[in-house]
Protein backbone atom coordinates (compact mmCIF):
# COMPACT_ATOMS: atom_id res chain seq x y z
CA UNK A 1 0.00 0.00 0.00
CA UNK A 2 1.59 3.39 -1.06
CA UNK A 3 1.20 6.27 1.55
CA UNK A 4 2.13 9.83 0.57
CA UNK A 5 4.71 11.63 2.67
CA UNK A 6 3.33 15.42 3.54
CA UNK A 7 6.74 16.49 4.77
CA UNK A 8 9.03 14.38 2.29
CA UNK A 9 6.92 14.93 -0.55
CA UNK A 10 7.13 11.49 -1.72
CA UNK A 11 5.20 7.98 -1.67
CA UNK A 12 6.58 5.76 0.25
CA UNK A 13 5.42 1.31 0.35
CA UNK A 14 3.46 1.76 3.94
CA UNK A 15 4.42 -2.11 4.59
CA UNK A 16 8.43 -1.53 4.17
CA UNK A 17 8.56 1.09 6.54
CA UNK A 18 6.10 -0.58 8.70
CA UNK A 19 8.43 -3.53 8.59
CA UNK A 20 11.80 -1.53 8.87
CA UNK A 21 10.75 0.07 11.74
CA UNK A 22 9.66 -3.76 13.48
CA UNK A 23 12.74 -5.46 12.52
CA UNK A 24 15.12 -2.51 13.98
CA UNK A 25 12.28 -2.12 16.99
CA UNK A 26 13.16 -6.25 17.12
CA UNK A 27 17.09 -5.29 17.41
CA UNK A 28 16.50 -2.76 19.55
CA UNK A 29 14.77 -4.72 21.89
CA UNK A 30 17.32 -7.52 21.41
CA UNK A 31 20.14 -5.43 22.16
CA UNK A 32 18.63 -2.79 24.74
CA UNK A 33 19.73 -0.52 22.31
CA UNK A 34 17.73 2.63 20.14
CA UNK A 35 18.84 1.68 16.71
CA UNK A 36 18.85 4.90 15.21
CA UNK A 37 22.12 3.77 13.48
CA UNK A 38 20.41 0.96 11.80
CA UNK A 39 17.00 2.69 11.00
CA UNK A 40 18.50 6.37 9.45
CA UNK A 41 21.02 4.29 6.92
CA UNK A 42 18.05 1.79 6.07
CA UNK A 43 15.64 4.89 5.36
CA UNK A 44 18.34 6.91 3.14
CA UNK A 45 19.18 3.54 1.08
CA UNK A 46 15.64 2.97 -0.02
CA UNK A 47 15.29 6.91 -1.53
CA UNK A 48 14.13 8.63 1.92
CA UNK A 49 15.66 11.97 1.58
CA UNK A 50 18.78 11.78 4.00
CA UNK A 51 17.88 15.08 5.88
CA UNK A 52 14.00 13.59 6.28
CA UNK A 53 15.36 10.23 7.30
CA UNK A 54 17.93 12.06 10.42
CA UNK A 55 15.35 14.24 11.57
CA UNK A 56 12.39 11.89 11.15
CA UNK A 57 14.09 9.23 13.26
CA UNK A 58 14.59 11.06 16.00
CA UNK A 59 11.58 11.45 17.04
CA UNK A 60 11.15 7.37 16.11
CA UNK A 61 14.05 7.21 18.89
CA UNK A 62 12.14 9.24 21.04
CA UNK A 63 9.22 6.52 21.10
CA UNK A 64 11.17 3.64 21.36
CA UNK A 65 12.91 5.28 24.63
CA UNK A 66 9.67 5.95 26.56
CA UNK A 67 8.49 2.98 26.99
CA UNK A 68 11.96 1.37 27.98
CA UNK A 69 12.36 4.77 29.91
CA UNK A 70 9.07 3.68 31.95
CA UNK A 71 10.05 0.48 32.94
CA UNK A 72 13.62 1.37 33.95
CA UNK A 73 12.14 4.45 35.60
CA UNK A 74 9.72 1.66 37.74
CA UNK A 75 12.81 -0.20 38.72
CA UNK A 76 14.35 2.81 40.47
CA UNK A 77 17.24 1.87 37.87
CA UNK A 78 17.89 5.99 36.74
CA UNK A 79 20.27 8.17 38.26
CA UNK A 80 18.07 11.39 37.31
CA UNK A 81 20.46 13.71 38.72
CA UNK A 82 23.06 12.16 36.48
CA UNK A 83 20.98 11.79 33.69
CA UNK A 84 19.74 15.62 34.23
CA UNK A 85 23.14 16.89 33.70
CA UNK A 86 24.01 14.77 30.59
CA UNK A 87 20.51 16.27 29.29
CA UNK A 88 21.87 19.99 30.20
CA UNK A 89 25.07 19.15 27.69
CA UNK A 90 23.20 17.42 25.24
CA UNK A 91 20.14 19.83 24.67
CA UNK A 92 23.22 22.41 23.81
CA UNK A 93 25.11 19.35 21.69
CA UNK A 94 21.86 19.13 20.00
CA UNK A 95 21.02 22.82 19.03
CA UNK A 96 24.23 23.32 17.63
CA UNK A 97 23.96 20.07 15.50
CA UNK A 98 20.90 21.60 13.94
CA UNK A 99 22.97 24.24 13.12
CA UNK A 100 25.79 22.49 11.13
CA UNK A 101 23.42 20.37 9.87
CA UNK A 102 21.69 23.28 8.27
CA UNK A 103 25.35 24.33 7.17
CA UNK A 104 26.49 21.26 5.56
CA UNK A 105 23.00 20.80 3.37
CA UNK A 106 23.44 24.30 1.85
CA UNK A 107 27.16 22.95 1.11
CA UNK A 108 25.81 20.14 -0.42
CA UNK A 109 28.63 17.92 1.71
CA UNK A 110 25.93 16.35 4.31
CA UNK A 111 25.90 12.92 2.84
CA UNK A 112 29.77 12.34 3.40
CA UNK A 113 29.96 13.98 6.08
CA UNK A 114 27.01 11.61 7.54
CA UNK A 115 28.81 8.38 5.95
CA UNK A 116 32.12 9.44 6.97
CA UNK A 117 31.07 9.65 10.69
CA UNK A 118 29.35 6.25 10.29
CA UNK A 119 32.28 4.64 9.40
CA UNK A 120 34.55 6.14 12.06
CA UNK A 121 32.13 6.11 14.98
CA UNK A 122 30.66 2.69 13.85
CA UNK A 123 34.04 1.04 12.98
CA UNK A 124 35.91 2.55 16.57
CA UNK A 125 32.59 1.65 18.55
CA UNK A 126 32.24 -2.50 17.07
CA UNK A 127 35.89 -3.06 17.27
CA UNK A 128 36.08 -2.18 21.10
CA UNK A 129 32.46 -4.40 21.19
CA UNK A 130 33.82 -7.31 19.29
CA UNK A 131 36.95 -7.58 21.09
CA UNK A 132 35.73 -7.19 24.45
CA UNK A 133 32.63 -9.40 23.62
CA UNK A 134 35.78 -11.80 22.59
CA UNK A 135 37.34 -11.73 25.28
CA UNK A 136 34.69 -12.33 27.61
CA UNK A 137 33.71 -15.13 26.52
CA UNK A 138 36.75 -16.41 26.52
CA UNK A 139 37.06 -15.66 29.96
CA UNK A 140 33.81 -17.27 30.54
CA UNK A 141 35.00 -20.90 28.77
CA UNK A 142 38.35 -20.45 31.15
CA UNK A 143 36.63 -19.85 33.66
CA UNK A 144 38.84 -16.50 35.08
CA UNK A 145 37.20 -14.73 37.47
CA UNK A 146 35.87 -11.36 36.27
CA UNK A 147 37.49 -8.24 37.58
CA UNK A 148 35.13 -6.56 39.91
CA UNK A 149 35.05 -2.25 40.07
CA UNK A 150 37.28 -0.77 42.17
CA UNK A 151 35.13 1.92 44.30
CA UNK A 152 38.60 3.62 44.76
CA UNK A 153 40.19 3.63 41.13
CA UNK A 154 40.57 6.71 39.39
CA UNK A 155 41.66 8.32 36.40
CA UNK A 156 42.61 11.60 35.49
CA UNK A 157 38.91 12.42 34.77
CA UNK A 158 38.18 12.13 38.47
CA UNK A 159 40.90 15.12 39.03
CA UNK A 160 38.58 17.76 37.11
CA UNK A 161 37.11 20.54 39.29
CA UNK A 162 33.16 21.77 40.06
CA UNK A 163 32.39 18.12 42.03
CA UNK A 164 29.12 17.32 42.03
CA UNK A 165 27.98 13.65 44.32
CA UNK A 166 25.88 11.61 42.42
CA UNK A 167 24.14 9.47 45.18
CA UNK A 168 22.38 6.82 42.90
CA UNK A 169 25.48 5.95 40.98
CA UNK A 170 27.72 6.04 43.73
CA UNK A 171 30.01 8.78 42.45
CA UNK A 172 31.66 11.98 43.48
CA UNK A 173 33.20 13.71 39.72
CA UNK A 174 33.09 16.98 38.37
CA UNK A 175 30.40 18.33 36.19
CA UNK A 176 32.81 18.84 33.23
CA UNK A 177 33.32 15.46 31.48
CA UNK A 178 29.65 15.21 31.88
CA UNK A 179 28.30 18.20 30.39
CA UNK A 180 30.72 17.36 27.41
CA UNK A 181 29.74 13.55 27.11
CA UNK A 182 26.38 14.52 26.77
CA UNK A 183 27.03 17.17 24.54
CA UNK A 184 28.96 15.54 22.40
CA UNK A 185 26.07 12.83 22.22
CA UNK A 186 23.85 15.11 21.79
CA UNK A 187 25.44 16.91 18.80
CA UNK A 188 26.36 13.31 16.93
CA UNK A 189 22.75 12.38 17.47
CA UNK A 190 21.45 15.44 15.91
CA UNK A 191 23.39 15.31 12.84
CA UNK A 192 23.84 11.45 12.61
CA UNK A 193 19.66 10.95 13.48
CA UNK A 194 20.96 8.26 16.26
CA UNK A 195 19.90 8.46 19.53
CA UNK A 196 23.83 7.29 20.66
CA UNK A 197 23.39 4.85 23.53
CA UNK A 198 25.76 2.70 21.90
CA UNK A 199 28.45 5.32 22.82
CA UNK A 200 26.77 6.65 25.69
CA UNK A 201 26.63 3.43 27.59
CA UNK A 202 30.71 2.39 27.19
CA UNK A 203 31.36 6.13 28.09
CA UNK A 204 29.45 5.98 30.86
CA UNK A 205 30.92 2.93 32.08
CA UNK A 206 34.77 2.87 31.54
CA UNK A 207 35.26 7.07 31.34
CA UNK A 208 32.81 7.62 34.38
CA UNK A 209 32.75 4.06 36.29
CA UNK A 210 29.02 4.48 37.01
CA UNK A 211 27.56 1.07 38.09
CA UNK A 212 26.56 -0.91 34.74
CA UNK A 213 23.15 -1.65 36.58
CA UNK A 214 21.98 2.64 36.36
CA UNK A 215 23.95 3.14 33.09
CA UNK A 216 21.33 1.78 30.82
CA UNK A 217 17.79 3.99 32.58
CA UNK A 218 20.33 6.65 32.81
CA UNK A 219 21.46 6.81 29.19
CA UNK A 220 18.02 6.06 27.87
CA UNK A 221 16.72 8.77 29.70
CA UNK A 222 19.00 11.17 28.66
CA UNK A 223 18.49 9.66 25.06
CA UNK A 224 14.43 10.35 25.28
CA UNK A 225 14.85 14.03 26.22
CA UNK A 226 18.15 14.75 23.42
CA UNK A 227 15.64 13.41 21.43
CA UNK A 228 12.71 14.85 22.28
CA UNK A 229 14.76 18.50 21.85
CA UNK A 230 16.39 17.33 18.78
CA UNK A 231 13.18 16.27 17.19
CA UNK A 232 11.58 19.83 17.88
CA UNK A 233 14.95 21.90 16.92
CA UNK A 234 14.93 19.91 13.53
CA UNK A 235 11.27 20.83 13.14
CA UNK A 236 12.36 24.66 13.34
CA UNK A 237 15.34 24.50 11.37
CA UNK A 238 15.89 21.96 9.28
CA UNK A 239 11.63 21.63 8.95
CA UNK A 240 12.11 17.91 7.74
CA UNK A 241 10.13 15.99 10.56
CA UNK A 242 7.70 13.82 8.34
CA UNK A 243 4.79 12.89 11.15
CA UNK A 244 3.33 10.67 8.76
CA UNK A 245 6.65 9.26 8.33
CA UNK A 246 7.70 8.95 12.02
CA UNK A 247 4.14 7.35 13.33
CA UNK A 248 4.43 4.77 10.83
CA UNK A 249 7.68 3.52 12.03
CA UNK A 250 7.21 4.18 15.53
CA UNK A 251 4.31 1.69 15.70
CA UNK A 252 6.38 -0.97 13.85
CA UNK A 253 9.16 -0.17 16.29
CA UNK A 254 7.79 -0.62 19.36
CA UNK A 255 5.92 -3.67 18.45
CA UNK A 256 9.71 -5.07 16.95
CA UNK A 257 10.62 -4.55 20.46
CA UNK A 258 8.79 -6.38 22.87
CA UNK A 259 9.44 -9.28 20.43
CA UNK A 260 13.08 -8.33 20.45
CA UNK A 261 13.47 -8.30 24.50
CA UNK A 262 11.65 -11.51 24.87
CA UNK A 263 14.06 -13.24 22.73
CA UNK A 264 16.63 -11.49 24.14
CA UNK A 265 16.27 -12.65 27.77
CA UNK A 266 17.37 -15.89 26.16
CA UNK A 267 20.99 -15.08 25.36
CA UNK A 268 23.86 -14.73 27.59
CA UNK A 269 25.10 -10.52 27.91
CA UNK A 270 28.45 -11.25 26.18
CA UNK A 271 27.09 -13.33 23.28
CA UNK A 272 24.41 -10.77 23.06
CA UNK A 273 27.10 -7.84 22.81
CA UNK A 274 29.07 -9.91 19.84
CA UNK A 275 26.12 -9.92 17.39
CA UNK A 276 25.79 -6.45 18.21
CA UNK A 277 29.59 -5.63 17.40
CA UNK A 278 29.25 -7.38 14.41
CA UNK A 279 26.13 -5.93 13.28
CA UNK A 280 27.51 -2.30 13.91
CA UNK A 281 30.21 -3.40 12.10
CA UNK A 282 28.09 -4.24 9.40
CA UNK A 283 26.74 -0.99 8.85
CA UNK A 284 29.61 0.43 8.91
CA UNK A 285 31.55 -1.53 6.43
CA UNK A 286 28.44 -0.60 3.97
CA UNK A 287 29.35 3.01 4.61
CA UNK A 288 32.73 2.15 4.10
CA UNK A 289 32.05 0.72 0.67
CA UNK A 290 30.34 3.50 -0.67
CA UNK A 291 32.72 5.90 0.09
CA UNK A 292 35.63 3.78 -1.10
CA UNK A 293 34.32 2.64 -4.45
CA UNK A 294 33.88 4.57 -7.59
CA UNK A 295 30.21 5.49 -7.49
CA UNK A 296 27.75 4.58 -10.82
CA UNK A 297 27.16 8.14 -11.18
CA UNK A 298 29.25 10.92 -10.38
CA UNK A 299 26.74 13.40 -10.42
CA UNK A 300 23.61 14.27 -8.12
CA UNK A 301 21.11 17.17 -8.26
CA UNK A 302 19.61 18.62 -5.38
CA UNK A 303 16.71 21.94 -5.05
CA UNK A 304 17.78 24.64 -3.17
CA UNK A 305 15.12 27.16 -3.81
CA UNK A 306 11.49 27.17 -5.47
CA UNK A 307 9.00 24.14 -5.10
CA UNK A 308 10.40 21.15 -3.10
CA UNK A 309 13.66 22.68 -1.68
CA UNK B 1 -12.81 11.27 -16.87
CA UNK B 2 -15.45 10.71 -20.16
CA UNK B 3 -17.81 13.29 -18.62
CA UNK B 4 -15.09 15.63 -18.43
CA UNK B 5 -13.62 15.57 -21.69
CA UNK B 6 -17.14 15.81 -23.51
CA UNK B 7 -17.42 19.64 -21.40
CA UNK B 8 -13.81 20.25 -22.95
CA UNK B 9 -14.82 19.08 -26.12
CA UNK B 10 -17.97 21.22 -25.79
CA UNK B 11 -16.05 24.01 -24.48
CA UNK B 12 -13.71 24.50 -27.65
CA UNK B 13 -16.49 23.96 -30.02
CA UNK B 14 -17.73 26.83 -27.96
CA UNK B 15 -14.96 28.95 -28.19
CA UNK B 16 -14.80 27.89 -31.73
CA UNK B 17 -17.14 29.47 -32.85
CA UNK B 18 -16.82 32.98 -30.56
CA UNK B 19 -13.38 33.34 -32.43
CA UNK B 20 -12.59 35.57 -34.81
CA UNK B 21 -11.03 35.11 -38.09
CA UNK B 22 -7.65 34.29 -38.17
CA UNK B 23 -6.14 31.98 -40.24
CA UNK B 24 -5.67 29.41 -37.97
CA UNK B 25 -6.39 29.06 -34.36
CA UNK B 26 -5.78 26.19 -31.99
CA UNK B 27 -8.02 25.93 -29.10
CA UNK B 28 -6.86 23.41 -26.23
CA UNK B 29 -8.46 22.14 -22.69
CA UNK B 30 -7.09 20.24 -19.83
CA UNK B 31 -8.93 17.33 -18.51
CA UNK B 32 -8.84 18.91 -15.17
CA UNK B 33 -7.21 22.25 -13.73
CA UNK B 34 -6.44 20.98 -10.27
CA UNK B 35 -4.17 17.98 -9.34
CA UNK B 36 -4.76 17.10 -5.87
CA UNK B 37 -2.24 14.75 -3.69
CA UNK B 38 -4.34 13.38 -0.80
CA UNK B 39 -2.70 10.66 1.18
CA UNK B 40 -2.80 7.36 -1.38
CA UNK B 41 -1.74 9.50 -4.65
CA UNK B 42 0.75 7.34 -6.79
CA UNK B 43 0.53 9.85 -9.46
CA UNK B 44 -1.63 10.22 -12.28
CA UNK B 45 -2.19 11.39 -15.68
CA UNK B 46 -3.69 14.81 -17.31
CA UNK B 47 -5.76 14.77 -21.13
CA UNK B 48 -5.47 17.65 -23.05
CA UNK B 49 -7.32 17.60 -26.25
CA UNK B 50 -8.45 20.58 -28.35
CA UNK B 51 -9.12 21.67 -32.08
CA UNK B 52 -7.45 23.47 -34.80
CA UNK B 53 -9.55 25.82 -36.05
CA UNK B 54 -9.64 26.72 -39.55
CA UNK B 55 -11.30 30.24 -41.06
CA UNK B 56 -13.23 29.44 -43.88
CA UNK B 57 -11.82 31.99 -45.84
CA UNK B 58 -8.15 30.13 -45.25
CA UNK B 59 -6.95 28.62 -48.37
CA UNK B 60 -6.03 24.82 -47.77
CA UNK B 61 -1.95 24.79 -47.39
CA UNK B 62 -0.15 21.84 -48.16
CA UNK B 63 1.23 19.69 -45.22
CA UNK B 64 -0.06 18.46 -42.01
CA UNK B 65 -0.33 19.96 -38.93
CA UNK B 66 2.11 19.67 -35.81
CA UNK B 67 1.49 19.83 -32.54
CA UNK B 68 3.61 19.98 -29.50
CA UNK B 69 2.24 20.02 -26.05
CA UNK B 70 4.39 21.31 -22.95
CA UNK B 71 3.26 20.98 -19.41
CA UNK B 72 5.97 22.92 -17.51
CA UNK B 73 5.67 23.37 -13.42
CA UNK B 74 7.04 25.98 -11.53
CA UNK B 75 10.29 27.49 -11.13
CA UNK B 76 13.18 25.84 -8.89
CA UNK B 77 17.08 26.92 -8.09
CA UNK B 78 19.18 23.45 -8.72
CA UNK B 79 22.56 22.58 -7.44
CA UNK B 80 23.87 19.87 -10.07
CA UNK B 81 27.41 18.16 -8.30
CA UNK B 82 29.81 16.38 -9.38
CA UNK B 83 31.60 14.02 -7.09
CA UNK B 84 35.33 13.35 -7.03
CA UNK B 85 37.78 11.57 -5.04
CA UNK B 86 39.18 13.55 -2.27
CA UNK B 87 41.78 11.76 0.02
CA UNK B 88 41.00 8.05 -1.04
CA UNK B 89 37.17 9.49 -0.52
CA UNK B 90 34.09 10.36 -3.12
CA UNK B 91 32.87 13.22 -1.77
CA UNK B 92 31.08 16.02 -4.08
CA UNK B 93 33.70 18.36 -5.35
CA UNK B 94 32.76 20.69 -8.61
CA UNK B 95 29.00 22.37 -8.83
CA UNK B 96 26.81 24.15 -10.95
CA UNK B 97 23.62 26.04 -10.37
CA UNK B 98 21.09 26.46 -12.37
CA UNK B 99 18.67 28.80 -12.00
CA UNK B 100 14.84 29.09 -12.38
CA UNK B 101 14.74 26.32 -13.99
CA UNK B 102 11.38 23.79 -14.61
CA UNK B 103 10.42 21.74 -11.54
CA UNK B 104 8.65 19.98 -13.81
CA UNK B 105 8.36 19.55 -17.77
CA UNK B 106 7.00 17.16 -20.20
CA UNK B 107 6.70 17.74 -23.69
CA UNK B 108 4.70 15.77 -26.28
CA UNK B 109 4.49 15.74 -29.86
CA UNK B 110 3.04 14.47 -33.27
CA UNK B 111 7.16 13.98 -34.49
CA UNK B 112 10.47 14.43 -33.55
CA UNK B 113 11.12 17.69 -31.83
CA UNK B 114 13.68 18.62 -33.90
CA UNK B 115 11.52 17.95 -37.41
CA UNK B 116 8.77 20.72 -36.03
CA UNK B 117 10.88 24.03 -36.93
CA UNK B 118 14.20 25.75 -36.44
CA UNK B 119 16.16 25.66 -33.73
CA UNK B 120 15.45 29.59 -32.88
CA UNK B 121 12.16 28.94 -32.49
CA UNK B 122 12.36 26.13 -30.54
CA UNK B 123 14.12 28.08 -28.43
CA UNK B 124 12.25 31.02 -27.87
CA UNK B 125 9.52 28.92 -27.18
CA UNK B 126 11.42 26.57 -25.26
CA UNK B 127 9.70 23.12 -26.78
CA UNK B 128 11.73 19.83 -26.46
CA UNK B 129 14.44 18.85 -23.47
CA UNK B 130 17.33 20.29 -25.95
CA UNK B 131 15.95 23.40 -26.44
CA UNK B 132 15.09 24.37 -22.53
CA UNK B 133 16.89 27.40 -21.24
CA UNK B 134 18.61 26.41 -18.25
CA UNK B 135 20.45 29.32 -17.15
CA UNK B 136 23.48 28.78 -14.84
CA UNK B 137 24.43 31.09 -12.19
CA UNK B 138 27.58 33.38 -13.15
CA UNK B 139 29.92 32.00 -10.09
CA UNK B 140 31.60 28.84 -11.25
CA UNK B 141 34.18 26.81 -10.86
CA UNK B 142 33.52 24.89 -13.90
CA UNK B 143 35.71 25.04 -17.12
CA UNK B 144 33.67 26.01 -19.92
CA UNK B 145 34.26 22.65 -21.85
CA UNK B 146 32.72 20.93 -18.76
CA UNK B 147 29.71 23.00 -18.29
CA UNK B 148 28.06 20.73 -21.28
CA UNK B 149 28.87 17.74 -18.43
CA UNK B 150 26.61 19.43 -15.72
CA UNK B 151 23.60 20.09 -17.94
CA UNK B 152 23.61 16.74 -19.61
CA UNK B 153 23.71 15.71 -16.24
CA UNK B 154 20.75 17.55 -14.77
CA UNK B 155 19.00 16.36 -17.89
CA UNK B 156 18.97 13.12 -17.03
CA UNK B 157 18.59 12.73 -13.91
CA UNK B 158 15.65 14.61 -14.02
CA UNK B 159 14.50 12.29 -16.90
CA UNK B 160 15.25 9.60 -14.24
CA UNK B 161 13.17 10.68 -11.35
CA UNK B 162 10.37 10.84 -14.21
CA UNK B 163 10.03 15.11 -13.87
CA UNK B 164 11.43 15.83 -17.09
CA UNK B 165 10.24 13.82 -19.95
CA UNK B 166 9.72 14.23 -24.20
CA UNK B 167 7.16 11.67 -26.37
CA UNK B 168 7.39 11.84 -29.72
CA UNK B 169 4.53 10.94 -31.44
CA UNK B 170 2.39 10.90 -28.55
CA UNK B 171 -0.55 13.20 -29.63
CA UNK B 172 -3.24 12.04 -31.37
CA UNK B 173 -5.25 13.49 -34.01
CA UNK B 174 -9.07 12.18 -33.48
CA UNK B 175 -9.62 14.18 -36.74
CA UNK B 176 -8.07 15.96 -39.26
CA UNK B 177 -8.30 18.76 -36.43
CA UNK B 178 -8.98 17.26 -33.57
CA UNK B 179 -6.14 16.47 -31.16
CA UNK B 180 -5.67 14.39 -27.94
CA UNK B 181 -2.78 13.75 -25.83
CA UNK B 182 -1.90 12.21 -21.95
CA UNK B 183 0.72 13.39 -20.09
CA UNK B 184 1.52 11.21 -17.12
CA UNK B 185 2.23 13.09 -13.86
CA UNK B 186 4.38 11.40 -11.45
CA UNK B 187 4.41 10.44 -7.76
CA UNK B 188 6.86 13.09 -7.06
CA UNK B 189 5.48 15.73 -8.62
CA UNK B 190 6.47 19.12 -6.84
CA UNK B 191 3.33 21.23 -5.83
CA UNK B 192 2.79 24.33 -7.78
CA UNK B 193 0.97 26.30 -10.33
CA UNK B 194 1.90 24.52 -13.88
CA UNK B 195 1.65 25.89 -17.28
CA UNK B 196 0.17 23.57 -19.94
CA UNK B 197 1.35 25.46 -23.54
CA UNK B 198 0.34 23.81 -26.78
CA UNK B 199 1.99 25.18 -30.15
CA UNK B 200 0.64 24.44 -33.57
CA UNK B 201 3.02 24.08 -36.31
CA UNK B 202 2.92 23.68 -40.30
CA UNK B 203 5.72 23.49 -42.13
CA UNK B 204 7.87 25.13 -40.01
CA UNK B 205 6.29 27.99 -38.92
CA UNK B 206 4.40 28.36 -36.21
CA UNK B 207 0.77 29.15 -36.35
CA UNK B 208 -0.95 29.77 -33.37
CA UNK B 209 -0.53 28.71 -29.79
CA UNK B 210 -2.16 28.42 -26.83
CA UNK B 211 -1.35 28.54 -22.53
CA UNK B 212 -3.89 27.13 -19.86
CA UNK B 213 -3.08 27.00 -15.77
CA UNK B 214 -2.79 23.64 -14.16
CA UNK B 215 -2.68 23.65 -9.85
CA UNK B 216 -1.23 20.99 -8.38
CA UNK B 217 -1.76 20.94 -4.87
CA UNK B 218 -2.16 18.56 -1.70
CA UNK B 219 -4.95 18.48 0.09
CA UNK B 220 -7.13 17.56 3.64
CA UNK B 221 -4.91 16.23 5.61
CA UNK B 222 -1.31 16.72 3.88
CA UNK B 223 -1.98 20.17 3.17
CA UNK B 224 -2.63 20.52 6.61
CA UNK B 225 0.44 18.89 8.09
CA UNK B 226 2.59 20.52 5.72
CA UNK B 227 0.76 23.93 6.22
CA UNK B 228 1.04 23.14 10.50
CA UNK B 229 4.97 22.38 10.17
CA UNK B 230 5.98 25.61 8.39
CA UNK B 231 4.11 28.18 10.05
CA UNK B 232 4.05 26.80 13.30
CA UNK B 233 7.27 24.38 13.45
CA UNK B 234 7.49 24.97 17.32
CA UNK B 235 4.41 23.58 17.56
CA UNK B 236 4.83 20.74 14.98
CA UNK B 237 7.98 19.44 16.66
CA UNK B 238 6.30 19.42 20.10
CA UNK B 239 3.14 17.49 18.59
CA UNK B 240 5.73 14.85 17.00
CA UNK B 241 7.36 14.84 20.25
CA UNK B 242 4.31 14.41 22.25
CA UNK B 243 2.61 11.68 19.97
CA UNK B 244 6.22 9.65 20.17
CA UNK B 245 6.15 9.88 23.85
CA UNK B 246 2.69 8.52 24.16
CA UNK B 247 3.11 5.93 21.45
CA UNK B 248 6.00 4.70 23.41
CA UNK B 249 3.96 4.85 27.44
CA UNK B 250 0.89 2.96 24.94
CA UNK B 251 3.58 0.25 24.09
CA UNK B 252 4.44 0.19 27.11
CA UNK B 253 1.11 -0.21 29.07
CA UNK B 254 0.07 -2.82 26.49
CA UNK B 255 3.15 -5.37 26.30
CA UNK B 256 3.29 -4.53 30.25
CA UNK B 257 5.42 -7.88 31.77
CA UNK B 258 6.06 -7.10 35.22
Amino acid sequence: MQLYLPIAEIPVNMFLIFGMGGAVGFLSGLFGIGGGFLLTPLLIFSGIPPAVAVATVTTQVVASSASAVMTYLRRKAIDLKLGTMLLIGGIAGSALGVLLFDLLQSLGQLDVVISLSYVTFLGAIGTLMFVESIRAIRRRKTGVAVRARRPGQHNWIHGLPLKMRFRRSKLYVSVIPILVLGAGIGFLGTVLGIGGGFMMVPALIYLLRVPTGIVIGTSLFQILFTMSAATVFHAIGTQTVDLVLALTLMIGGVIGAQFGARVGQNLRGDQLRLLLALLVLGVGLRFAIDLLIVPDDLYSIAITMGAGA
Amino acid sequence: MIVRMATALILCWALAGSQPGRAEELVASVSSDTVSIQSNFTGTEIVIFGQVIRDTNTIGRRGTYELAVVVQGPPQDITARRKGRFAGVWVNRDYEQFRDVPAFYAVTSTVRIGDMADRVVLDEHEIGLNHLNLAVSGSSAVPLSERDDFREAFLRLRQQQGLYSERHGAVEFLTETMFRTTIPLPANIPVGNYLVKSFLFQDGVLLSRTESDLFVRKTGFEQFTFDFSREYSFVYGIVAVMLAMFTGWLAGVIFKKD
